[in-house]
């Protein structure tokens, strides 16, 4: 039985594939967008979140820490990341959920459990369950484990990846997957490469193979000011669309900045300012001009 | 306590417990994914809400504008008081209080001040502010509420039809002198409705005479609608729908207080017949429907005098939809325009219930999702299956089963022929009566294992049932003369008997139990942290509530968040609630009648779990003592942290055919998690699951704590925000900071 690392295990997600969906956060991406929502979902081990204000000041992480990385000076509680190496005693610890680990070790078969929790609700929305990151197929034994599972028992299954890997991982998951999300994040080979760290090409071959081995798509494309929201983008992914058979259209989503609040409680600096949200009506312009590249029925809107 | 655990130090005894405790479960980062998943959610406040979710407009700008008046709290404001007692304006001396009453109701309609605006459609309007403030007016008696009376029969009889009940009924003699005593101030009512209508007309007549234009023929047609009713059956739509409101509106003006039932049911062949004709179109009949639904909102703007629970709680409740005595499907066209005119409107001073079943039309759940994502909880849903059954199963007979309204709150009954009266406790006080934390001299209990508390608190339960099954034998006889709803309910004129004077064919009192969720999750927190992990001993535990866990705030933490609680679709914590669940209802249902009285059990707290908090010590779950706790069968306030299909999912793993009273789930769903076509859809399915997997009533409420923290700030910027608990709707504005906080606290389920 394969296991891997889930950072988190959503249900009632309404936007993630068609239908009242889990979606199941795996940890790990081999890309490093700067402006990534998920920061917490980056690195393939598990991690330690620190929300501050909800630290009582127990002491018990004190008492537990090896390292010495926690300490308790007039009733306040001090934590010296530099010390930490993220072994999680203190986060079993903690009671508060003021350190609390992220990515936890499961089997696909626990995993395709909390799926089967709300089958009802799949049988009568179209939903099921929906594998997202990090990147799933960046743990490819283990997704494809999951996404065989749940099809078997009769769960749809749909995939939200970056795309980035061996195109062997995409094209064994295939058959076992009803609908990939494909995250395109840009259709600009130098701007992907500078603000995702992957080269662009092997994300587009890979998409038109698993389109060539007749897996059905999406295209979601998260629309980021300064960044990617521009026309040559939109051209670019209409190409793209156009280019494939078996698309069933292009999702656009706004960006946030949300991602940051968790950078802070990961103890990462914000290196590179991260661009401002994508405003609604930026998201509809944007929208409408696709419309007329790729017609009504190209555009989703979930 | 085992030897080996014996051994462990507290320190140590801390660390297994969390492994043992913790390990099960899956720590979960909600809200980040939450928020990196949707993207947007956390922008969006009600200036965009409405662009997200735009009200269609179907309806003329007249009647909008009226509505907004209306909502605006301008005809509110201007009740008027008939400030004499009834015994100061007519010698009362010698009459029996039912005639008493009839006397005062007849003088009330020849009093009231009228008011008749220009532009409305539909006339009739309960102007006295006693009536607004659950009085009757002139009696220094309270009103008549939890209940529905009998207004599909009434309108199909008008007033000449039960004046005719009742002259046969005399006619036919055997009534004793309060009998007959009753019937004729029964009569005196009939009389004081004709005195009313009289005067409305009179009125109208005179404003058509002095106006000209498009006043005039609103006056006209509202005049040529007036006409023939209440007196008579209705022989249009038109005539339906402003006899339901003169038949309702006099009920309010003299101080009652009824729900109206099924509207759809009780106007849907009167539409269908004129829209065969072509004697009216459907944007003619959603104009009439609107200018009904204005009506319901002219008490807006007297709620300061009602107290702090909000000014929708007038227990005008609606319900739309279901089968009717025969099995079939009552929607029809105005089910949808009802619908309609709510989506549009906003008005949320009829708190509409839709009766859901298998076969509910696909139409009619889009709709009523299209509706709830407007939010502000107007339209809640029960499932008919499970409520018929239960019905049934307590005693009902199938025909009258079906007919199911409810009480103006959601505990079901059947119109028009049932007192209701129900009898609340807090199932929370009867584990702190078990665990001696009452204060009142029991010694510290130490239970050796679990099932010795487990049992002394089912004893406690028992006891307190008992005690409720006594209230049947004092049950009103004699009390509270309202010989105006005994009007409107079967058997009343049968039996000469009054609707306080065991004169209904149904009395009713149900007991209704609150709290079942904090009692699971203490006994659960109990079961683990004491029985089974020994962290600590019981008495240990004890001394910690009754210091409010004072100095122990991680073990507090520990309870709250290693400790599965009910709401999670969690099997542990979920069977602990279906045990004390099983044990109230098995119990319950030993006592189905006493004294001719029907003892229904339901679970609820309707806002009790405000006032029950003083009662309430800090509980073994981690709450603090005066934390708000859960509100009817919903999970405590933020401990759902899996989501609305978990909470469904918990909530239905009841059998609710074990309960005729009913329980209620609230579900609280972000705007983001319901736009666009695919929130449709997954409303859709949240309903259609709640029914198949046997849920009862359930809340969906879309709101957004970031909405409310700013309606509680600038209550100016949202004088319209609708919430919904407890089984009842308010204007958010409208509520005290207490009440506010409180919906603010409940737990918002985020994608």
């Amino acid at each position: 039985m394969a296991s891997g690392l889930v950072s988190d295990i959503q249900r009632f997600c309404t936007h993630d594939g068609p239908g009242i969906r889990t979606t199941v956060f795996l940890k790990g991406c081999p890309l490093d967008c700067f402006w990534c929502h998920n920061p917490e979902s980056k690195s393939f081990a598990p991690g330690l979140l620190y929300t501050a204000h909800l630290c009582i000041a127990c002491g018990y992480c004190v008492e537990c820490c090896p390292e010495h990385a926690h300490s308790i000076f007039n009733d306040e509680h001090h934590f010296d990341r530099t010390r930490c190496r993220e072994c999680l005693a203190c986060a079993d610890e903690c009671y508060t959920g003021a350190l609390e680990q992220v990515g936890r070790e499961m089997t696909a078969a626990q995993v395709v459990a909390v799926a089967e929790k709300d089958r009802a609700f799949y049988e009568e929305s179209g939903g099921g369950l929906t594998l997202s990151g990090g990147e799933p197929a960046a743990q490819p034994e283990f997704a494809l484990e999951i996404c065989s599972l749940a099809k078997a028992a009769g769960i749809s299954v749909c995939i939200e990846t970056c795309g980035f890997g061996p195109a062997e991982r995409f094209l064994s998951l295939a058959p076992h997957v009803d609908l990939f999300l494909w995250d395109l994040k840009d259709t600009d080979e130098a701007r992907h490469l500078a603000s995702t760290g992957a080269v662009l090409a092997p994300i587009l071959e890979n998409l038109r193979r698993v389109d060539r081995a007749g897996g059905t798509t999406v295209l979601r494309c998260v629309l980021i000011p300064d960044v990617n929201l521009n026309q040559q983008h939109l051209d670019g992914v209409a190409a793209v669309f156009r280019s494939l058979a078996n698309c069933g259209g292009i999702e656009l989503l706004a960006y946030h900045p949300l991602g940051a609040s968790k950078l802070e409680r990961l103890g990462i600096e914000c290196t590179r300012p991260l661009p401002a949200a994508c405003a609604p009506d930026e998201l509809v312009s944007a929208a409408n001009y696709l419309r007329g590249l790729v017609g009504e029925s190209g555009v989703i809107e979930r | 306590m085992s030897d080996e655990n014996n051994n462990l130090s507290r320190r140590e005894f801390l660390k297994a417990g969390a492994a043992a405790v913790g390990g099960g479960m899956l720590v979960m980062n909600g809200v980040g994914a939450a928020e990196a998943k949707s993207p947007g959610a956390k922008s969006m406040g009600l200036a965009n809400f409405d662009a997200v979710f735009p009200s269609p407009s179907r309806l003329s700008a007249a009647t909008r504008s009226l509505a907004s008046r209306s909502l605006s709290g301008e005809f509110g404001r201007a009740l008027a008081s008939l400030d004499a007692r009834i015994d100061d304006v007519v010698d009362t001396k010698g009459m029996s209080g039912e005639m008493r009453v009839a006397t005062a109701i007849r003088h009330i309609a020849a009093n009231a001040p009228l008011r008749i605006h220009p532009l409305e459609r539909v006339a009739g309007s309960a102007t006295l502010r006693e009536a607004s403030m659950h009085r009757v007016p002139m009696c220094d008696l309270y009103s008549v509420s939890h209940t529905t009376l009998g207004f599909g029969r009434v309108l199909k009889l008008g007033y000449g039809g039960l004046r005719r009940q009742i002259d046969e009924r005399l006619a036919r003699g055997g009534l004793d002198e309060k009998g007959v005593d009753l019937l004729k101030a029964m009569r005196l009512c009939i009389d004081a409705a004709g005195v009313w209508h009289g005067r409305t007309m009179a009125r109208l007549e005179e404003l058509a005479r002095d106006s000209s234009g498009d006043e005039q023929a609103c006056y006209r047609s509202v005049l040529a609608n007036l006409r023939n009713v209440p007196e008579n059956p209705p022989t249009s739509f038109a005539e339906a729908v402003q006899s339901l409101w003169f038949l309702y509106a006099f009920q309010r003006l003299a101080g009652q207080w009824s729900g109206i039932g099924r509207i759809d049911q009780m106007l849907g062949d009167y539409l269908k017949k004129d829209l065969a004709a072509g004697k009216i179109t459907l944007d003619e009949a959603r104009e009439l429907i609107a200018h009904f639904w204005i009506k319901g909102t002219e008490w807006c703007g007297e709620a300061a005098a009602f107290g702090g629970s909000g000014d929708a709680q007038y227990y005008q409740n609606i319900i739309l939809g279901g089968i009717d005595a025969s099995g079939r499907e009552v929607t029809n066209d105005v089910t949808y325009l009802v619908l309609d005119v709510v989506e549009e409107l906003h008005i949320s001073d009829f708190p509409i219930a839709v009766r859901l079943n298998r076969r509910s039309p696909e139409k009619l759940l889009r709709r009523i999702a299209e509706v709830q994502r407007h939010g502000g909880g107007i339209v809640a849903c029960y499932n008919e299956e499970v409520v018929i059954k239960a019905l049934t199963e307590f005693g009902y007979p199938l025909d009258e089963a079906r007919e199911f309204t409810n009480d103006g709150c959601w505990e079901v009954l059947v119109p028009g022929k049932t007192t209701f009266i129900y009898s609340p406790f807090d199932l929370y006080q009867r584990l702190q009566q078990a665990l001696g934390l009452n204060g009142d001299g029991v010694q510290t209990p130490d239970y050796s294992d679990f099932e010795s508390l487990y049992g002394a608190f089912r004893a406690n339960l028992r006891a307190a049932i008992d005690e409720h099954n006594k209230g049947a034998d004092g049950y009103a006889t004699n009390a509270h003369p309202a010989p105006l709803v005994s009007l409107f309910t079967e058997d009343c004129i049968e039996r000469g008997r009054g609707y306080y004077d065991r004169g209904s064919h149904y009395s009713v009192l149900a007991t209704h139990a609150g709290g079942v969720g904090d009692v699971a999750n203490s006994l659960l927190a109990i079961k683990k942290l004491v029985y089974e992990e020994k962290l600590l001993t019981l008495a240990e535990m004890l001394d910690m509530l009754k210091s409010n866990w004072q100095g122990q705030e991680n073990l507090r933490k520990l309870a709250q968040n290693r400790v599965p609680k009910y709401g999670n679709d969690d099997p542990e914590a979920d069977a602990m609630a279906r045990r004390v669940y099983d044990d109230f209802t098995g119990y319950a249902a030993q006592v189905k009648e006493r004294n001719g009285v029907w003892r229904p059990a339901g679970i609820s707290t309707f806002g009790r779990e405000i006032e029950w908090r003083a009662g309430r010590k800090a509980t073994p779950a981690g709450n603090l003592q005066g934390e708000y706790l859960s509100t009817n069968f919903s999970p405590a306030p933020g401990t759902d942290s899996e989501g609305p299909t978990a909470v469904l999912k918990s909530y239905c793993s009841m059998d609710f055919t074990r309960l005729p009273g009913i329980g209620t789930v609230e579900l609280k769903v972000h705007p983001a998690s319901v736009k666009g076509e695919a929130g449709i859809r997954a409303l859709t399915a949240l309903m259609k699951t709640f029914v198949k997997l046997g849920g009862c009533f359930v809340h969906i409420d879309v709101v957004d704590t970031a909405m409310l923290l700013d309606a509680q700030r600038h209550p100016e910027k949202h004088p319209n925000l609708s919430v919904r608990i407890a089984g009842w709707s308010a204007r958010f504005a409208t509520l005290n900071k207490e009440w506010q906080d409180m919906v603010i606290n409940r737990t918002q389920q985020v994608v």
